[in-house]
């Protein structure tokens, strides 16, 4: 067939000679030669400045054209633009974060048909717009590479039909839905349809880190399986034992944003909630206690019974003269705030708990800081239900076993009799989104979508609704596990359908339900609290049985969840195994957490010791060590974390995970749970007597702090970092304001600094002044903001062996320091991030001017200028910026050049799916630049511009940075420091007395302040009159 | 030059018999006969680091600086300080041609063409650090300032790395030229003797047409003297930029204003150094010991013991601020970080007080000058006890400074690391076996400009003078 032939012009139809000539030169012109044939060329009466006009431009020319590669465009036009939908332009969508019980409102910010980031949902009264660092970091699961992509019987991929026929005919026998708690209403509904098509079935929750214990207690003492609400924020009083309710104790993000309330110090008036905390291992809530004292972890029964008796008024018998003071001291401190004091208990046993009850009781928490009217749904475990299940199982009276959220052959301690048992189900079924232990060995494999594809309701208080919407079209053939089971009972409706029908009625037709899937929530008319009829019966024997357990051995051990890992279900994501934890600044391994003392006798480590102490710090490889406990050991490196107790030794759960999870956890820790054990009809997650042993090996840990004292031996920094207590600053509120005066005085105080700390001109800074402040009294360390800005930034994972290097990226990190005494420090973190210094010191060092000042006083970051000699680095006071010292995110040029450097985390967070997270609002950094925090200057773009599509100027509403909307406690305020309105104007007026900034001295001038700790205590902190004393010594000294 | 003959107290520069025939023998023998096999073994060695440099910088290239070991805390580490170690030791031969010449040092002569060609080569080594531990070096053309279509930007001239690219490239055209020019006349020499074609032709266009004439002597003279007057300043100013990269900056342990005086000596030191390793092995190997003689050692030994005991009292001061200051950042780089023996780097902070500061003391014994041994020892012990110096100022310091939470693990490098290094290594003994083999290594023009009053046989004369009566001094030797 002749082709057929297209023409432009007449003259290419014809092939005019015309047009020949034109196409053949078609970027020719002629050289501008006078044309003087008789002489030569370089004769030619010559425009000689044209000829190297031309030649200056024809060889730039060819040289860009050689070198400049045409981007490739894959972008297609819709043809019919979906209404909603704007190129650039980000919608959100309220959904909610539901993970094995634990529920955060939220909302999705899809950009161009993709789920990129995760903020919370202010219109959630619970968590108030907070989210936690798993929270942010779910957004990643979504394009996970390990999910299942598709159903599976015996490992083999079917159709959603084949494997519908197929459980069909193989449910049978009795059936046994196992899930972790579920929350969600209509969820119920359907199990309930479900179980009742097969008669004999039953739904066994199973929590891998339970709180049987408060369950059972609060049944024995209230009548109710359920666990109440708790209002820190009414409680002037707060004394916990063991319960990490900052960091993961319940619903951390709802009770940070409450403790955060009552720590908040008004300058004018100051005072604050008290919070006491006994516990065996530094955690975060520990850390940010007010008074910490230390017991042994096989004591936890007789501490809570010491405090009931001393809150009763009668004597205390403690040996440890230490604990028994604090003791008596949480005791008056409850007693002097009855009605508004709190005591809560991270325990698994029945008995302490019924104990806690029964002090709650004493100072009367019942309608005032705890409210039965809106009990949880968060947790519902039993463990001895589960147990029971086990046992069934392993019986052989199982017929069918459906597995949802629940992963016992990892999570229960007793993991080999969940596997036999699992061996004598004729039929299970998981629906699990990930092939974890559990689904391993499943033969029926029906995933469920990510929560940001599903539908969905929950439930988390009384009364407390909150929706789930899809955001993407399900990635792979997944489908939501009601659909499966509303399938397998027979319904003909979907879920969806079902949902809607389920809420119709109650929240007001279509109109209603468009409505609450728009807010995310629907809340109930504000009830009053109450408490509950305490039935105090069981508190006797309780006391018996809780200080008569068994007597620690030499060493015990705790099992702990961490921010990060929780129970194990942030272990495959990259994020949250590089994100450092808050406590140990360690990231990607569990490791056996010893106190300094101990480390003094088992590691032959001396903290006290400069040079050992060096040692420690500056070598990665740290002494392994071999747990023991009967017939179960472990062998992991031991990290020394000051404030816990000498004779406790701590491992985090939720590692040593199947390698079918994902990249990120290969090599990452070893599983501690099978050191737990059942406790009557709870699982204990104490050990009280473990043998630990040093092996002589040594481990690398990637730790991003190795140093953590700024009262070092040369001083103390407090240009660094500045705490003091309440009576301090009740009686000498101005302390912190009179050192800065005295520290500028040379260069004219504070007023003037800024003029004469220099000898160059000063300018003024009209306009929008970006400025961010930290309160340090709020913040509680739990890392939610780092997360989010490495959501945010497209901050790349580097990997284990990269951080070991000090390689991190993060451009936002959670300092830790200690002071005061090393075995039970006193605990600040300290949120860094770039400080956008006025006066930079990074922006005059680099030759090329890649990092320079904006006129709104940002410190900005010119990728594309930025040659990486790593100046700024050095010259950063802060050691804010970071370098791209590989290509850890494929935006290099150079082929093939990640698999010398990435390793398998790396390259999968490169992978096509997993890029799909990344926000398009921000570069994507190639290797051997330089980058830190920008303050989100993409956010702040885009509230301008809003702004100025509508015509009146920008206000505070219009901008949340990243860490500031991740925040859980608020303690991130950020705006126009210029504008005499905003928030960032309020707080640095309301706080003149304790606010700093970091390194003020230097005269950088930085736009980050901070507000000094301040924690309730009634002495006055000793250890800064010693320095006093001290200096005034070696003044003496120097003297003489 | 006054007068005809020198005092006989003064220790001759060339010795032997020796006339013009004989000085041009001796020095163009090496050129004009085969390398001995040594020269084989040596030069082989050298290419082969060479190329492992060149490999390791293919990787620190193409996989990133990650390569090495730094982190976020110590940006810098081995790389720029070989950087300052190879331009200290690019010091010696500018400040030998320079200063000295303007200063009428007669014995420079004997060292001055070596310790220039050492300057060049070292100074070529030392411009690779800031080329190659660029994260982007293909984008290291942002550091000149050209006319280009980025719009107004331009580089930034506020910054210390920026006055480093200038100063280092002006020294290093300077040197070259200086060293450049000096050759001419040998080159000359050379291709005048000439035994084959091509070597007349090489030789020929290397000379640049020298032919020996009066005015071309007068050129090269008056050439000499300008650049001189040009590279004196160079001298004290490369050194001195290279300092302002660390004293400009908010880092203690960097932010010092002692660091310009007290970096210069410490180049002086190091590039003398340098050069009594190079003519211990060269006056040995080509036989050159008459030209190179121990008067020339004795005189480099002096300079040492002197520019080693500037550095000793810099850093002695450096330790007195740090406390006298009470600033606590300050007193913690020097005092803890460095000057106590038992902390991190505590060794390398006494490697390099014991390396430039104690053993140079040696030097206030003759014997110990003019000791051949000794002086190959000391000189190597100064080089390592300077790079040292750079490793303390450059890591010590920023290891642990503002924030204790950022402070950082140990740094040691990795392989690359020490590949770049050595590849350095490679490149500076390859271009100086070259240059031994197809360059004069003294410079003959100038050794027969002193032989007639410093040279051993002539200063003979020297005693038929000291017997004459004034009149008949001036009767002699005036002008007729």
């Amino acid at each position: 067939m002749e082709q057929k032939k297209h023409w432009q012009s007449f003259g290419e139809l014809n092939q005019s000679e015309a047009y020949n000539k034109d196409v053949k030169d078609e970027f020719r012109e002629e050289l501008p030669f006078v044309a003087d044939e008789s002489k030569s060329f370089l004769e030619a009466k010559a425009p000689r400045r044209d000829f190297l006009k031309y030649l200056g431009f024809s060889t730039a020319a060819a040289a860009v054209a050689a070198s400049c590669e045409m981007p490739v465009k894959k972008a297609i036009p819709f043809a019919n633009k979906p209404e909603d939908i704007v190129p650039g332009v980000s919608n959100y969508y309220a959904t909610t974060f539901v993970q094995d019980g634990d529920v955060v409102s939220v909302l999705a910010k899809v950009r161009d048909g993709r789920p990129i980031k995760i903020e919370g949902n202010e219109l959630s009264p619970i968590t108030q717009g907070g989210t936690s660092a798993r929270v942010q970091a779910s957004v990643l699961d979504l394009y996970d590479t390990a999910r299942l992509r598709f159903p599976t019987i015996d490992g083999k991929e079917v159709t959603f039909e084949a494997i519908d026929k197929a459980v069909a005919g193989a449910i049978s026998g009795p059936v046994v839905l196992l899930t972790s708690t579920v929350t969600s209403p209509s969820t119920r509904e359907v199990i309930t349809q479900f179980l009742a098509k097969y008669p004999g079935s039953r739904h066994v929750t199973y929590d891998a880190v339970s709180y049987s214990g408060i369950l059972l207690a609060n049944e024995a003492t209230y009548g109710k399986k359920a666990i109440p609400s708790y209002h820190f924020e009414n409680a002037k009083a707060i004394v916990s034992i063991g319960a990490d309710f900052l960091g993961t104790w319940i619903s951390p993000v709802e009770f940070a944003k409450q403790y955060a309330a009552g720590k908040k110090l008004n300058e004018k008036k100051p005072e604050m909630s008290k919070h006491i905390h006994f516990e065996a291992v530094a955690t975060l809530t520990g850390s940010n206690a007010d008074e910490k004292y230390l017991h042994r972890p096989s004591e936890t029964g007789a501490v809570v019974a010491a405090l009931l008796s001393a809150v009763n008024g009668q004597s205390v018998s403690i040996a440890d003269a230490k604990l028994k003071a604090g003791i008596e001291k949480a005791a008056k401190l409850l007693n002097a705030n009855k009605g508004a004091a709190l005591v809560v208990s991270g325990s698994n046993d029945v008995n302490v708990q019924i104990l806690v009850n029964a002090i709650n009781e004493a100072v009367g928490a019942g309608g005032k800081t705890i409210d039965w009217s809106t009990p949880v749904n968060v947790r519902q475990g039993i463990d001895a239900d589960f147990a029971k299940l086990v046992d069934d199982m392993n019986a052989g009276t199982v017929g069918t076993l459906l597995v949802y959220g629940a992963n016992p052959v990892y999570s229960w301690y007793d993991s080999e009799k969940v596997k036999a048992g699992l061996k004598k189900v004729k039929t299970t079924v998981s629906f699990n989104p990930k092939a974890d232990e559990t689904t391993e060995l499943c033969k029926y494999v029906v995933p469920d979508h990510h929560y940001l594809e599903s539908w969905g309701d929950a439930e988390p208080k009384a009364g407390h609704y909150s929706f789930i919407q899809p955001t993407i079209y399900p990635l792979f053939k997944t489908r939501q596990w009601q659909d499966s089971l509303l399938k397998w009972s027979g319904s003909s409706v979907d879920y969806l359908a079902f949902l809607k029908n389920y809420w119709a009625a109650k929240i007001g037709g279509e109109a209603g339900w468009n409505k609450a899937l728009q807010d995310g929530v629907v809340n109930p008319a504000a009830a009053t609290m109450s408490g509950a009829s305490f039935n105090s019966a069981a508190v006797a024997a309780a006391a018996t049985a809780a200080t008569s357990g068994k007597k620690g051995g030499a060493i015990e051990l705790v099992l702990y969840e961490k921010i990060a890992i929780g129970a194990g279900q942030g272990a495959s994501n990259p994020w949250l195994q590089e994100l450092p934890d808050p406590v140990t600044r360690a990231t990607w391994d569990n490791y056996v957490i010893v106190s300094p003392a101990l480390a003094k006798t088992l590691l032959n480590i001396d903290l006290a010791d400069g040079g050992q102490a060096d040692a420690y710090e500056v070598n990665p490889p740290k002494k392994v060590v071999k747990v023991t406990v009967g017939k179960n050991t472990v062998e992991l490196p031991a990290l020394i974390i000051p404030g816990t107790q000498p004779n406790t030794i701590a491992i985090a759960v939720g590692y040593g995970r199947s390698e079918k999870l994902g990249k990120s956890v290969v090599g990452t820790g070893k599983n501690a749970y099978p050191f737990a054990s059942m406790n009557g009809n709870t699982v204990s997650f104490t050990v009280a007597d473990a043998k630990v042993e040093l092996t002589g090996d040594t481990y690398k840990v990637a730790l991003t702090q190795t140093h953590s004292r700024y009262d070092t031996t040369q001083g103390n920094r407090t240009e660094v970092m500045k705490e003091l207590t309440l009576a301090q600053f009740i009686k000498e509120p101005t302390e912190i304001r009179d050192e800065r005066e005295e520290e500028l005085k040379p260069w004219g105080g504070l007023e003037k600094f800024e003029s004469q700390g220099t000898i160059y001109p000063v300018y003024d800074r009209p306009g929008i002044k970006w400025g961010m402040s930290v309160d340090l009294n709020t913040c509680t360390g739990c890392a939610a903001c780092v997360v989010a800005c490495t959501a945010e930034n497209n901050v790349p994972i580097v990997g284990k062996p990269e951080v070991l290097r000090g390689h991190e990226m993060q451009w936002l990190r959670i300092d830790r320091y200690y002071s005061g005494d090393m075995e039970n420090p006193n605990v600040v973190f300290q949120p860094l991030m770039c400080q956008h210094c006025d006066n930079a010191p990074c922006e005059n060092v680099c030759p090329v001017a890649a990092t320079n000042h904006s006129s709104e006083g940002l410190n900005q970051m010119t990728y594309n200028r930025c040659i990486g000699t790593r100046y700024c680095a050095n010259n950063c006071p802060y050691k804010v910026r970071r370098f791209n010292w590989a290509d850890y995110t494929g935006a290099d040029s150079f082929p093939d050049n990640q698999r010398e450097t990435a390793n398998d985390v790396v390259m999968d967070m490169n992978d096509d799916l997993t890029r799909m997270v990344l926000n398009p609002d921000v570069t994507v950094r190639s290797r051997g630049v330089i980058e830190k925090c920008s303050f989100c200057v993409q956010r702040l773009q885009e509230s301008k511009l809003k702004a100025k599509k509508e015509s009146r100027p920008m206000v505070d509403s219009d901008i949340k940075v990243a860490c500031q909307q991740a925040c859980p406690t608020n303690a991130i305020t950020f705006g126009n420091a210029n504008d005499a309105n905003s928030n960032i104007t309020k707080n640095r007026k309301e706080n003149p007395n304790r606010q700093f900034y970091v390194l003020e001295q230097l005269h950088v001038l930085p736009n980050v302040t901070y507000l000094a700790k301040v924690r309730n205590l009634e002495e006055e902190h000793a250890g800064k009159e010693e320095h006093k004393a001290e200096g005034a010594e070696k003044k003496e000294a120097a003297h003489s | 030059m006054h007068l005809k003959y020198e005092s006989q107290l003064r220790e001759p520069l060339v010795y032997g018999e020796k006339n013009y025939h004989q000085v041009t023998e001796d020095i163009v023998r090496p050129i004009e006969a085969k390398p001995s096999k040594l020269w084989y073994i040596g030069f082989y060695i050298s290419v082969a680091l060479l190329l492992f440099g060149v490999y390791s910088i293919y990787r620190d290239v193409t996989y990133g600086i990650g390569q090495w070991n730094l982190n976020k805390t110590v940006g810098w580490g081995w790389d720029i300080t070989n950087f300052v170690w190879w331009v200290g030791i690019g010091h010696a031969g500018t400040l030998i041609s320079a200063i000295l010449l303007l200063f009428r040092q007669g014995w420079r002569t004997g060292v001055n063409r070596a310790a220039e060609a050492m300057t060049i080569f070292a100074v070529m080594c030392a411009g690779q650090f800031p080329i190659w531990h660029m994260g982007r070096v293909w984008m290291a053309f942002f550091v000149l300032p050209y006319p280009n279509t980025r719009g107004p930007l331009w580089v930034n001239f506020n910054s210390p790395l920026l006055w480093d690219v200038f100063a280092i490239s002006t020294y290093f055209t300077v040197s070259l030229l200086f060293w450049y020019s000096g050759l001419l006349p040998d080159l000359a020499t050379v291709r005048d003797r000439a035994f084959t074609k091509l070597r007349k032709r090489l030789y020929g266009v290397a000379s640049f047409g020298w032919n020996g004439s009066t005015k071309h002597w007068q050129r090269h003279e008056s050439l000499s003297l300008v650049l001189a007057g040009l590279s004196t300043p160079l001298v004290l100013s490369v050194h001195t930029i290279v300092s302002f990269d660390f004293a400009t900056s908010v880092i203690p342990g960097w932010h010092t204003t002692i660091f310009p005086p007290y970096f210069v000596a410490g180049a002086i030191f190091s590039g003398f150094a340098m050069v009594q390793t190079l003519m211990v092995i060269i006056r040995k190997v080509f036989g050159m010991e008459d030209y190179i003689t121990l008067g020339h050692i004795e005189a480099m030994n002096k300079v040492i013991v002197l520019t080693g005991s500037i550095v000793g009292i810099a850093y002695l001061t450096e330790l007195f601020m740090g406390w006298y200051s009470q600033n606590k950042y300050e007193g913690y780089t020097f005092w803890y970080s460095r000057a106590y023996l038992f902390s991190p780097y505590g060794w390398s902070y006494w490697g390099m007080m014991a390396c430039n500061v104690l053993s140079p003391q040696i030097f206030w014994f003759r014997k110990m000058r003019r000791n051949l041994f000794v002086t190959f020892f000391m000189s190597v012990i100064v080089n390592i006890g300077m790079w040292f110096e750079r490793f303390v100022i450059i890591v010590t310091s920023l290891y642990r400074d503002y924030l204790p939470s950022s402070w950082s693990v140990y740094y040691s490098p990795t392989i690359w690391e020490i590949g770049f290094y050595a590849g350095t290594f490679g490149l500076f003994f390859t271009c100086f076996f070259l240059f031994a083999k197809y360059f004069p290594v003294i410079a003959i023009a100038e050794i027969k400009y002193v032989l007639k009053t410093s040279g051993e046989s002539f200063k003979d004369n020297m005693g038929k003078i000291e017997e004459q009566t004034m009149e008949e001094f001036v009767h002699d030797h005036a002008h007729h």
